[in-house]
């Protein structure tokens, strides 16, 4: 029996392949203070190697699944959102998210995404746990991951150095039989 | 030291070394084992080290079965393609040495690689082909816990004529 509701849609965005056509957009995002104090990107980033990186991407894998995510109603690029699972045998997914897209910021969008791709890794990918970390600082990003139903399990300490500080890193997960459906 | 994942009663697993490649090169081209293994072409040196020696992972889980009293290379048995997502994976087996047919080696072995694949490589499903008339071996299938699930009918063509295949299915919990 096939759902009646894509696997790959939620209620505001749908989540597919990355094109090389996103890189516009994903050249904007990523060289945007605002987007990547909380990334893990330090350095500026050139239209070059963002081209480069769209144009050699792997087919999505059990590895490493990476998906643009776009409005449902619209198709608007709003942001990028990946699953990476260093070892099948645990079945333990890493979370990667930005919603770039600064119009769609604290509506709704990122909730939206954090659990269509928590979906796809329970029930497409056979995950057992997702996890990820959140820089302490964000706020906003920590209120969805709980609203989402992750739990903070931890504490890094000045885990990351960024503009002349340290800041803590919070780890963050939810396992399978936590994981709560947006009811439509 | 309690025993790990790799030790059963009268065998264990461990990777394949170079030096077992001419133990394994014998066997391979040996009529009498070949009759139970699903290809035409005879093996090459190469075909075998390319074979034996790539480092187990979980896309490929190829073990050497040694016998514990001595250390003695008989076989090999191995995990391959699994799937992470449906997290299947299909079996091989065989016992080269001809001298351990008979004595409990490969039901041994046959445990020893599915609670590997259940209990270290997390896996739900494990299966395998086997040509229909090798009674022997379905047998010893059976007794670890493998199902019957489909004859696929003239599967493969050789010695001038077609044979059916047998695929085997067990599932997690389901191994004996």
């Amino acid at each position: 029996m096939i759902p009646t509701r894509s696997s790959m849609e939620g209620r505001l965005v749908r989540l597919r392949a990355r094109e090389p056509q996103d890189e516009a957009a994903f050249h904007v995002w990523f060289n945007d203070y605002a987007v990547t104090e909380f990334l893990a990107i330090r350095y500026p980033v050139s239209h070059l190697a963002e081209r480069s990186m769209l144009d050699s991407e792997p087919a999505l894998r059990h590895e490493r699944a990476m998906f643009s995510v776009e409005t449902l109603g619209d198709g608007v690029l709003i942001g990028n959102c990946e699953l990476r699972v260093p070892g099948a045998e645990n079945r333990c997914g890493n979370v990667g998210i930005a919603i770039g897209h600064t119009g769609y910021r604290d509506r709704g969008y990122g909730t939206d995404t954090m659990r269509t791709l928590s979906r796809f890794g329970f029930t497409m990918m056979n995950l057992h746990r997702i996890e990820l970390t959140v820089d302490a600082t964000n706020a906003r990003a920590r209120h969805v991951y709980r609203t989402v139903g992750f739990v903070e399990e931890g504490l890094l300490r000045d885990h990351r150095f960024i503009s002349g500080a340290y800041r803590d890193t919070v780890v963050m997960s939810i396992l399978r039989n936590e994981f709560q459906e947006d009811p439509l | 030291m309690a025993p790990g994942p790799f030790e059963g009663e009268l065998i264990r697993l461990r990777a394949h070394e170079p030096e077992d490649v001419d133990r394994a090169f014998t066997w391979l081209n040996d009529p009498e084992v070949r009759q139970f293994l699903g290809r035409q072409y005879p093996f090459s040196r190469k075909d075998v080290t390319e074979r034996l020696l790539p480092a187990p992972s979980f896309a490929s889980a190829l073990f050497a079965i040694v016998r514990k009293e001595d250390g003695l290379l008989i076989g090999d048995c191995g995990l391959f393609g699994a799937s992470p997502e449906n997290r299947g994976a299909s079996l091989g087996i065989q016992i080269g040495d001809k001298t351990c047919w008979e004595g409990g080696y490969g039901t041994d072995a046959m445990r020893v690689v599915c609670r590997f694949g259940f209990e270290t490589m997390n896996l739900h499903r494990i299966d395998l082909h086997v040509l229909a008339w090798n009674e022997r071996a379905i047998h010893v299938y059976e007794k670890v816990g493998f199902h019957r699930e489909a004859v696929c009918r003239d599967a493969m063509f050789r010695f001038g004529k077609y044979y059916d295949i047998l695929v085997m299915g067990l599932l997690r919990g389901e191994l004996r």
